[in-house]
């Protein structure tokens, strides 16, 4: 499935096409008002090969929607880049990574007002989180090939930057408590979870066996929970003891589910999607159900789903669309009942609370 | 494959045996130059076609792209220049548009359209602009319009030479050396050409330098004529194109691409001319291979590469005079691989039967083209053009005709992804043309309105990327086109203009489609004083939309881009002409896509000597 990929590169003539979304989940959840964009969430919109099509819009707690945050507060800024991949906090701080432009523009996270530009040591940036005040990017480089994978370290005091290679296929990528967790599945391709001590720059592998290719991973209450995707067999969630690195538990979806992704937890319960549906289990649960919590409506040939999450009691989805024109956000209460239709930019593929 | 060449071979020889007792002897023989593309004046007379050649050429750059973007209605989508150009021709996609090498198809069997920037112009002697459909002459693509690259085979001219050197901006270098002999019964040319740049330029109204943009190229062709006898023509063609070009960037920090091009084209012709007869096989082998690099400072590439094999006989027979019939019978075996391509082979063969008759003022041509193949439903495509004069200075054309384009091979055969299911795209299309010639001014303008069906898209189904016919589109509007010419002792003037309006809409939103200008205009101004030439060059582009909702804030500007060149002729039979040019005199700030910015104001000089 690589391959799609890369004949898009070449179509395109740009390097990427990012899919999937982030589950950054880092909300402040404070009642006073850090800034002009505190007590909402942005979106961030992927954009095609126009970078001007490339944005972030704020959506208030209010119901006011902000287009391209960035630009409005930025009018004289480096642009951020186009193909934009994800957006990750610290607590002062917001940083936008471009696939395209190898670079992570770092703004206040309150004010979006923008504080720099770091551009060296990536290729192909991905995803990022921040740990014991540096951060940590993942890089695909070639697309063919997760042996030449590898972390981009910012050190978040001067923004200066270094690499260590992984060496497996580098994605998501969460963290806590002085370790980095990435997991190394790509479209199929690798089937296991590499941890970072950042401490001792050590890294561990887990092998989450055969086919199964990790798309989402969590970490929640010191356990690691990982949805993978097999081809062969069925998807699963696992959960992992951070303490022993050791597999606790397996849960298999039900064989129907094909293509599971987007994992979320919250309040005790996994969410997933499938297509445009979107499924929940207790986490308490031994089996998942296979009927749907909800199933939206999309007429987009290609981008269902392009970007999934759940907080404070909703739901988000955004969905692609063509690529080429703006495109929608639905909230939904958690039994499953639309609440907002919001129009954001091109290519929506993320939601990030602030 | 070689059963059909054989079938072809065994046809031709017994037609040459019975026509030998007829000894009618025919006035083609006898002209001085042959021209290879013969369906331009054969069976075009109801469509409308622009040729550019000589001092057009030589004013011009070296890129197909430039050439016709100042001297025609295409419209161009550049990537900054000299970088990925795709056409759209009448509001067409980049593959609706055929570019035929001495009458062949020779769009690429990967993505089935040709890159503009990737053909220099020096190595041909005519670039003609056919407008509307074709393909039951060209083939797959030829739906908005086709573009001909042309050698000539000259007879008894005796030696001529010539060398071409331009220099300018960025270390843009430009040079073609022609070397040409021809005899009563031989002829043989020989030219080569060389463009590169550093292309490095700034971008105006900012601080920002087109990074990653060097490119070159070279191209060696050599033609070569041999009259056998009164009846026989053997002719040869050869071509073959290197280049490299980088990527160049919107972001500074982007990570370094790159791409090469290594094409070859060969063709043997043999025209027979056995009285009422004339028979023509041509056997064609071309070859195209691409490498990119998704990362230059490593050595790891993708590709693609494919030869093809084309077998093509037409016979026509001149019934009474002025009434022609053809046929055609063409067998074309392409051989394919890639990286993301396994080893594949299709044939298609086709049959085509053509039909011209004039009586009096009125002309009518109808043609019909059937392709065989088991790779996919081919449609039944004709052509049917009606043409009247008024007189000695109107003329009324009208044309109609059913075209397509067939899927490439990236459509049926990437790995995992192809779909061989698909269907061609099809093409309805009508337009009626009015000329008007007098002897100081020609003014034509054709209506068209056209029906394109199952265009073939890449989307996702499920996980998976895969080409689909899906959307419907129709395109409709004007080209026109006006030269005036006037000489008053020494003095000359002419003027050369064009204008399009072109609406292009996706039937499902009835929205524009992105990137195609509603208006299109370029004109030349030219005075010329004895050995002297002055010109004046401009191109209007409108604004497009980016976006497929055509959302205003989306939009890419107009633009109006003016360039301004002197020559002067030296030597006693004015053989040394010396130029330059400044281009975009009044700097203006363009982008023909958003974010690719193309250069301010840029100098450049040449030297052509012909001996």
């Amino acid at each position: 499935m690589k391959k799609q990929f890369k004949f898009l590169a070449f179509t395109l003539l740009m390097g990427l096409l990012i899919t999937s979304c982030s589950n950054d989940d880092d909300s402040s959840g404070g009642s006073t008002n850090l800034g002009e964009y505190d007590n909402g969430y942005f979106v961030l919109n992927e954009g095609n090969a126009n970078p001007a099509t490339a944005s972030v819009t704020f959506v208030g707690d209010d119901g006011i929607v902000v287009e391209d945050v960035f630009r409005l507060v930025n009018p004289t800024a480096e642009e951020i880049g186009s193909y934009l991949q994800d957006i990750f906090f610290d607590d002062t701080r917001a940083f936008i990574v471009s696939g395209s432009a190898n670079q992570v523009t770092v703004v206040n996270r309150y004010s979006f007002e923008y504080i720099a530009t770091i551009n060296t040591n990536f290729s192909a940036p991905r995803y990022g989180t921040v740990e014991n005040g540096k951060a940590y990017v993942t890089n695909s480089a070639e697309w063919n090939t997760g042996t030449d994978d590898f972390l981009t370290i910012i050190d978040l005091n001067d923004y200066s930057t270094s690499t260590m290679i992984v060496g497996d296929y580098s994605e998501k990528i969460t963290s806590d408590d002085d370790y980095v967790y990435i997991s190394n599945g790509y479209y199929g391709s690798g089937n296991a979870l590499t941890i970072l001590n950042t401490n001792t720059q050590e890294l561990t592998s887990i092998d989450l066996g055969a086919g199964n290719s990790p798309n989402s991973i969590i970490e929640e209450d010191d356990d690691l929970y990982v949805l993978s995707y097999n081809n062969a067999s069925n998807g699963k969630i696992f959960k992992i003891n951070t303490a022993t690195n050791a597999i606790e538990n397996t849960i298999d979806l039900p064989a129907s589910l094909v293509d599971a992704k987007n994992l979320v937890i919250e309040d005790d319960t996994f969410y997933f999607t499938v297509d445009a549906s979107v499924y929940s289990a207790s986490m308490s649960s031994t089996t998942i159900s296979d009927t749907a919590l909800l199933t939206y409506n999309s007429t987009s040939t290609y981008g269902v789903m392009w970007g999934f999450n759940v907080e404070d009691d909703k739901i988000f989805i955004s969905d692609g669309g063509d690529f080429d024109s703006n495109s929608n956000v639905y909230e939904y209460s958690l039994n499953g009942t639309l609440l907002n239709t919001i129009t954001v930019g091109v290519g929506p593929n993320s939601f990030h609370f602030n | 494959m070689k059963k059909g060449i054989l079938f072809l071979f065994g046809i031709i020889f017994s037609l040459s045996c019975f026509s030998q007792t007829r000894l009618d002897s025919v006035q083609q023989l006898d002209e001085v130059v042959l021209k290879s593309d013969k369906f331009l004046k054969t069976f075009s007379n109801t469509q409308s076609i622009t040729t550019l050649k000589d001092t057009l050429l030589s004013r011009s750059a070296p890129s197909l792209t430039q050439l016709l973007n100042y001297n025609s209605n295409i419209y161009f989508k550049e990537n900054g220049l000299g970088m990925v150009s795709s056409p759209s021709f009448r509001g067409t996609t980049a593959q609706q548009t055929v570019v035929a090498w001495n009458g062949i198809n020779i769009n690429s069997q990967f993505n089935g359209q040709t890159d503009f920037n990737t053909i220099n112009i020096r190595n041909f002697d005519a670039v003609s602009i056919r407008s509307g459909g074709g393909s039951v002459l060209y083939g797959s693509g030829a739906i908005g319009g086709s573009i001909h690259l042309n050698n000539d085979i000259a007879f008894n001219q005796g030696f001529e030479n010539s060398i071409y050197a331009n220099y300018g901006s960025f270390n843009t270098l430009d040079l073609g050396v022609k070397s040409g002999f021809s005899s009563k019964k031989f002829s043989a040319d020989v030219a080569i050409s060389r463009s590169s740049s550093d292309n490095d330029y700034d971008y105006v109204d900012s601080d920002k330098t087109n990074l990653n943009g060097a490119f070159y190229n070279q191209s060696v062709s050599a033609n070569f004529g041999y009259k056998v006898n009164a009846k026989n023509v053997i002719k040869l063609y050869s071509y073959l194109y290197d280049g490299e070009r980088e990527f160049s960037f919107i972001f500074p920090s982007e990570t370094p691409t790159k791409y090469q091009d290594l094409n070859s084209r060969n063709m043997l012709e043999w025209n027979g001319l056995y009285g009422k007869f004339i028979s023509t096989l041509k056997l064609a082998y071309l070859t195209e291979k691409y490498k990119y690099f998704p990362n230059t400072n490593l050595d790891n590439y993708s590709y693609g590469e494919a030869k093809t094999l084309i077998g093509k006989y037409d016979l026509s027979y001149t019934i009474f005079k002025d009434a022609m019939l053809q046929g055609v019978m063409d067998i074309t075996n392409t051989s394919g691989e890639g990286s993301s391509i396994g080893k594949s082979d299709r044939t298609i063969s086709s049959f085509s039967l053509l039909y011209k008759q004039e009586i009096k003022s009125f002309l009518y041509e109808a043609a019909l083209r059937k392709e065989i193949t088991n790779n996919y439903d081919s449609p039944l495509l004709y052509s049917l053009g009606l043409q009247y004069k008024f007189g000695n200075h109107y003329t009324v054309n009208v044309n109609g005709s059913k075209n397509f384009r067939i899927p490439t091979y990236n459509d049926l055969y990437w790995a995992g992804s192809g779909n061989t299911n698909l269907k061609p795209e099809t093409s309805n299309q009508v337009e009626m043309g009015h000329q008007l010639d007098f002897k100081h001014v020609s003014f034509s303008a054709t209506v068209f309105y056209n029906d394109i069906k199952d265009m073939i898209r890449w989307l996702p189904t499920g996980s998976n990327w895969q080409p689909v016919n899906t959307d419907h589109v129709k395109t409709y509007g004007l080209e026109s086109t006006l030269d005036l010419k006037y000489h008053l002792k020494k003095h000359q003037f002419t003027l050369g203009g064009t204008y399009a309006y072109t609406v292009s809409k996706n039937k499902a939103t009835d929205l524009q489609l992105i990137y195609v200008p509603k208006h299109k205009a370029t004109s030349t101004l030219n005075y010329q004083y004895n050995r002297a030439s002055l010109y004046y060059q401009t191109l209007y582009v409108g604004e497009v939309f980016t976006l497929s909702d055509n959302n205003p804030k989306y939009i890419l500007d107009a633009y109006f881009v003016s360039n301004i060149g002197l020559s002067y002729a030296l030597g006693k039979e004015k053989q040394f002409t010396l130029g330059g040019q400044i281009k975009n005199i009044y700097n203006e700030n363009y982008q023909s896509v958003a974010n690719r910015f193309m250069p301010g104001i840029n100098y450049n000089f040449y030297l052509n000597f012909n001996f």
